[in-house]
């Protein structure tokens, strides 16, 4: 590979070659890894839509078929499965809410599914009302991101009434470290991606006023490295995903001017593959649908020209979470 | 037998395995992975439409099965199968779970552990020959041992293991779940050599000690093990992160339980601090080494609530100590110049100084406040601009709003 | 033998050294119709490993200088006897040889044995199996790269080369005389003996090293490029004589007076080689005797391709030879032709440096020279030991601004039953035949400076020189003779003779080298990678 560190400056978003490559992601039925990630379609669909969005593309997939497939997930419990005939889990059912907002389809829920409010119970019934943890399903496996998932789908569908939000708050606080950051569960290292989790739980329960700003910012901070990266914690290498996790918390806090924009512009830049489309995790590998969502978002957040605006606490256009909460352009 | 070295696990293990937040993303898709042409060859397309072949079928049964409500051997030895293919497939997971309560697993201990209690007892209507001695356990954990050494970042392997550790205390005599528990601490000390900063492993090393401290396995407190762990691990890797993490936990239970009276506290917070700092005379760029130092430094100005190593220590005594940090740190300068990290540390340490009321003689010709070491830091540091900015503008506010680093 | 000469082979090559064994690795693939020939009877050629039989045998053939001619007595008397050996050279035989027992690259070898020997231990001679030419090989070395992309690395067993130690014959603050060399930050972290001061002046240094050639770096050092690295050391890193010692040691070199440019190089592979494969150690040593191992390997490959071997075949050209073709006379009744003929060279050159090296099979596992370098870490299985110039205590002067080395080999790399040890030394060979009494003197020091007791068993002494640097590539007609310098004196493998390699590798293979095909195979049916099993 060609040191692609090195690309010109004149790089640009090569908006139509990624709208291709997220159309293509669900044509590639006779490729072993399709059938192996299988578990991963309700997911990957809402990061394809959502990068679709912010490209300027909504109407790239079909909305009738995305709505018959995020149904066809459903169980009768309210969650949804990855794909059909698929466990139910929490991470695919705040996808699956997610998908319904982008799309606007909340009444679908209502005409062809169990109804919001089976949804919102099923994620509920997932609260540890002594702890206010949340698991991801039946199993009890229990982490900041089903506590940040559940807020986010029950604000959505303004279900949050259903669950106790200062347990759920006091768990976050529970979880955070001497450096500012939050950890998978209370003694755990500060990580980027935990971080974000938490920091928007407390976002969406309005209690920011918990959170060491300055500490956490100046340790978010030093997550981006020379060329323009970010890491998810320290001495690790750098990885588009982190443009996400790393500049939303950033950006919640009102400290996103703390990182350098221009090179992490360019780094996002660089990880794309020009040609056939999609973001890679660094310049030179194998692009996804994941790190092209946030390679966008991360874009979006730094306010580069023909992306929508993304929201950094849903993760969904801005547009689309000021519709659903009502609020005002 | 004498271990000796081949290239290709080797090469495994240098294999980047990246941290996913949303999902459980199969590692078999990108992360890490060059970009090559894409585009297969007439044989490759048919080598995986065979192997599309064999992995549906498998899938299909697996699914008629269970939709059958029968969860018996049979669907197990099927769910074998088809996580050796796919560990990441969290539903499959589910099913071998259910098979293992619907007979495989000795049955619950209907009292609560004693020491009393016979050893065995055997009433699982089922599988008499997977009974109470836990061998069904040891072969589900030796089972997933091979998917995490190719997976060590699959959340499903790390949470099915979690689900069977914890069974086993739900259906064994406490002794004999012990010994199982016990196990698990070669295994994750095993998985941390491998990879010193996976987070998984070190959490999951937090959880199985927090379960042998507990009552339920008649355990006792592992602090002073666990603390030598992470000297261990720092001394082999000086920048693992995550062993600072654990041992900065570990500090006030270990004083606690060593019932340290303040003396015994002032001479561990000594050591504490004059070991990070002889760890920064040969890693003056590490973050992880100012992070513990700042983390030490905390408890001298700003512990935030919580429970401080050393509450004893007077005004006078505090602010010694942080001149002696400058002291110490300026000397740093001499061998490494232009490191921005040597005047992060002497900011933080002036600002807790003037955080304390120290007060310094500000016309003096040798004078260097946070003032000074604010424009090293931002001069070294362009890509964290606006970071410096704010930072001066809040400093020079007239009631110095004491900023915190690092 | 008919169907030997029924033909024209599109490659003859004479001799199994690593190089000529590389190249039938190389060409296994081809299709090309190989006939490798040696003639000794063991694999490997100046590189070889032999048992304690093979050791005496090939000692006795090597006892004056190597080769039987004239010149062995001018040879070891002075330096500037060596000007005339390659000009004579068509005065040694009338055909010349192609490969093995003729070779001047050898010389004055000598065998000691003790007189209780297999009472206090020495085992059977197939036994051992000790290398003529011992090198380490980084982590680094192309040559790994191209033994995975070759796949022959499936056949060779790596073992991890342990610890670095410097002999100090006045360190009395540690107790030891041994010290190990601090490599890695966590090293100069725990090393008690080390000042604050001088750690973090280690540490300048070897961060230095780390991208010493980076446009930050290169103003440090370029100005004094060619000036000794002692110097330079002290002058801009003021680094005090005992880490200077340390900082020499690791870049093997032999006559005390590397240069800062050459320094660096080594010093940065070292490093940067560190935990490569595995935590702590910076390079690896094929068990059953290093280099031979690899060589054998190679002609495994090459005879698996359908290339004909025969080894204890002496050949030489046949001037008679007419046409496009070369002819080479295996035996007064056969002669077969060929279109390459490869083979290395067999002649010192009047300019190369000589060393000197001393094989002692030890009764002692020395045990506490191979401690385990880091958790996690393969148990090591070669160990290195610098003795700085002026360390070793002498009543003559002699060897005493030379270094010497020692790589200590326990019983695990398969060259000596369990419960002994190998112990190769190395040094530049200095006149009136003194370098073996420092050598003995070196390894006696060794013995006493280890916590540990050992007899002394075996001995094999000999000089070692190279021919001429460079391939020598003749045409004649249209056929090609292609000659391999001879090994390195290197204490670690050099990935430059790969370049030869793969120069002759393109004179065979002609308009089909495809330069990004080079040592690049499918693994064989049969040796597919840990696919996922069906059933």
């Amino acid at each position: 590979m060609a040191d692609l560190n090195q690309l010109p400056d004149e790089l640009q978003l090569a908006t139509a070659q990624h709208v291709k490559y997220i159309q293509s992601l669900d044509t590639r039925k006779d490729e072993y890894d399709y059938w192996l990630t299988e578990h991963l379609r309700l997911n990957g669909l809402y990061w394809g839509l959502t990068a679709l969005h912010l490209l300027r593309h909504p109407d790239a997939l079909p909305r009738e078929g995305t709505i018959d497939f995020v149904l066809s997930c459903q169980h009768e419990s309210g969650g949804f499965g990855a794909a059909p005939g698929h466990d139910a889990h929490m991470l695919y059912t705040v996808s699956a809410v997610q998908i319904l907002a982008l799309v606007d389809a909340f009444d679908e829920l209502e005409k062809r599914g169990t109804g919001k409010l089976k949804v919102a119970q099923f994620m509920a019934r997932l609260q540890d009302r002594e702890k206010g943890t949340f698991a991801g399903d039946e199993w009890g496996e229990e982490d900041t991101r089903f506590l940040y998932g559940a807020l986010n789908a029950l604000s959505l569908l303004d279900m949050l009434h259903l669950v106790d939000v200062e347990k759920a708050v006091n768990h976050v606080v529970a979880c955070a470290n001497f450096d500012g950051g939050y950890g998978v569960n209370p003694g755990d290292e500060s990580h980027s991606g935990q971080i974000f989790t938490c920091v928007a739980a407390l976002t969406i329960a309005k209690r920011q006023d918990l959170i060491d700003k300055d500490r956490l910012a100046g340790w978010l901070s030093e997550r981006q490295l020379p060329n323009g990266g970010l890491n998810g914690r320290p001495e690790k290498q750098e990885d588009v995903c982190y443009s996400w996790w790393v500049l939303s918390s950033l950006s919640m806090i009102g400290r996103a001017h703390w990182i350098d924009r221009e090179k992490l512009i360019g780094f996002i830049l660089r990880s794309q593959d020009i040609e056939n489309g999609g973001i890679s995790d660094r310049p030179g590998n194998m692009v996804d649908v994941w790190h092209t969502l946030f390679g966008l978002t991360g874009l979006s957040l730094l306010g580069y020209a023909g992306l929508d605006d993304i929201d950094p606490v849903y993760c969904l256009p801005k547009s689309t979470v000021n519709r659903v909460l009502g609020k005002s352009m | 037998m004498y271990p000796s070295y081949s290239i290709p696990e080797v090469a495994l293990e240098l294999e980047y395995r990246p941290y996913f937040i949303n999902t459980i993303k199969s590692n078999m898709a990108s992360h890490g992975i060059a970009r090559t042409i894409r585009g297969r060859t007439d044989q490759q397309r048919l080598q995986d439409l065979e192997k599309i072949k064999i992995y549906r079928d498998l899938e299909s049964q697996v699914r008629s099965r269970a939709a059958l409500g029968n969860y018996d051997l049979a669907l197990f030895n099927l769910t074998t199968k088809l996580l050796g293919l796919n560990p990441e497939y969290h539903t499959i997971w589910n099913v071998r779970r259910r098979c293992l309560l619907s007979g495989l697993l000795p049955s619950p201990l209907d009292e609560p552990p004693s020491l009393n209690a016979p050893a065995s007892q055997a009433q699982s209507s089922n599988a008499p020959s997977l009974n109470s001695d836990g061998s069904v356990f040891q072969s589900e954990l030796t089972f997933t041992i091979p998917l995490l050494l190719k997976f060590p970042k699959s959340y499903c392997i790390w949470s099915f293991r979690k689900w069977v550790l914890s069974q086993a205390i739900l259906r064994l005599q406490a002794p004999i779940a012990r010994e199982i528990w016990e196990s698990e601490l070669g295994l994750v000390s095993k998985m941390i050599t491998r990879d010193s900063r996976n987070f998984h492993a070190w959490g999951y090393r937090r959880f199985v000690v927090a379960k042998l401290e507990s009552h339920e396995l008649q355990g006792k407190s592992m602090a002073e093990t666990e603390f030598t762990y992470t000297t261990n691990a720092i001394e082999r890797n000086l920048s693992n992160f995550s062993a600072w993490h654990n041992r900065s936990q570990l500090i006030p239970r270990l004083l606690n339980e060593r019932g340290a009276d303040d003396k015994m506290r002032a001479a561990f917070f000594d050591r504490e601090l004059n070991n990070v700092r002889e760890a920064l005379d040969v890693g003056p760029e590490d973050q992880s080494l100012w992070s513990y130092h700042s983390f030490l430094i905390s408890h001298l100005v700003d512990h935030r609530g919580r429970q401080t190593i050393v509450p004893a220590l007077t005004l006078p005594e505090r602010t010694a100590y942080l001149r002696r940090e400058v002291d110490e740190i300026k000397d740093l300068l001499e061998d490494y110049p232009n490191i921005k990290w040597i005047y992060m540390g002497l900011l933080e340490c002036s600002l807790g100084l003037e955080r304390l009321g120290y007060e310094v003689d500000r016309s003096s010709s040798s004078f260097h406040g946070s003032e000074t070491w604010l424009l090293k830091v931002r001069a070294l540091d362009p890509m964290r601009a606006g970071r410096w900015i704010d930072m001066e503008r809040d400093m020079k506010r007239v009631e110095v709003r004491q900023g915190t680093l690092m | 033998m008919e169907s030997l000469s029924a033909e024209t082979w599109d490659t003859a090559i004479c001799g199994t050294g690593l190089s000529q064994s590389l190249l039938a690795l190389a060409l296994s693939r081809s299709k090309k119709r190989i006939l490798h020939l040696d003639a000794n009877d063991f694999y490997g050629e100046h590189e070889a490993a032999l048992s304690l039989q093979e050791a005496d045998a090939w000692a006795q053939a090597h006892a004056g200088g190597g080769a039987t001619h004239h010149l062995d007595n001018q040879l070891a008397e002075g330096e500037n006897a060596d000007e005339d050996v390659t000009s004579d050279k068509d005065k040694l035989s009338v055909a010349p040889k192609l490969s093995g027992k003729k070779s001047t690259i050898f010389r004055n070898a000598h065998v000691w044995k003790h007189p209780n020997a297999e009472a206090q231990g020495l085992s059977f001679p197939r036994a051992y199996s000790l290398a003529l030419a011992p090198q380490i090989i980084h982590t680094k070395s192309k040559l790994l790269s191209q033994l995975v992309s070759s796949k022959a690395y499936r056949q060779v067993e790596f073992l991890a080369v342990g610890s670095f130690f410097v002999y100090s014959s006045t360190d009395a603050v540690s107790g030891t005389r041994l010290a190990r060399i601090p490599s890695s930050r966590e090293d100069v972290f725990s090393a008690q003996s080390i000042p604050a001061r001088s750690k973090r002046t280690l540490m300048k240094f070897l961060k230095f090293v780390i991208d010493y050639d980076s446009d930050e770096q290169k103003p440090i050092w370029q100005g004094s490029a060619d000036k000794p690295l002692s110097e330079f050391l002290v002058d801009h890193f003021k680094l005090d004589d005992r880490l200077r010692d340390f900082i020499i040691a690791l870049t093997l070199t032999l006559d005390g007076k590397v240069t800062v440019r050459h320094g660096l190089t080594t010093i940065h592979r070292h490093l940067t080689s560190i935990g490569l494969f595995g935590p702590g150690f910076c390079a690896v040593y094929p068990k059953w005797g290093g280099i031979s191992e690899i060589a054998q390997v190679g002609c495994r490959a090459g005879a698996v391709g359908g290339s004909t071997y025969m080894l204890d075949t002496p050949a030489s050209i046949d001037e008679a030879g007419n046409g496009g073709d070369i002819s080479i006379k295996l035996s007064d009744e056969v002669s077969i032709r060929t279109t390459t003929l490869i083979s290395s060279q067999q002649i010192r050159s009047t300019t190369s440096q000589s060393i000197s090296r001393l094989v002692a099979v030890v009764n002692s596992p020395l045990q506490p020279l191979f401690g385990v370098l880091a958790e996690g870490a393969p148990l090591p299985a070669v160990t290195v030991v610098a003795f700085p110039p002026g360390s070793l205590l002498n009543n003559t002067q002699l060897g005493s601004n030379t270094p010497v080395y020692a790589f200590v080999h326990s019983s695990e790399t398969g060259e000596c039953p369990s419960g002994q040890s190998v112990v190769y030394l190395t040094m530049q060979t200095i006149p009136l035949s003194s370098a073996s009494e420092v050598l003995d003197m070196a390894l006696t020091t060794l013995l006493q400076a280890v916590p540990a007791t050992g007899e002394i068993l075996y001995k094999l002494y000999y000089e070692q020189a190279t021919s001429s640097r460079q391939s020598l590539v003749t045409s004649q007609g249209d056929a090609t003779v292609f000659e391999f310098p001879s090994p390195s004196l290197g204490l670690a493998f050099d990935d430059e003779s790969l370049d030869a390699v793969k120069e002759a590798w393109k004179i065979v293979m002609k308009d089909e080298a495809l330069d990004n095909s080079f040592m690049k195979f499918e693994d064989r049916e049969g040796m597919d990678d840990d696919d996922d099993v069906y059933d």
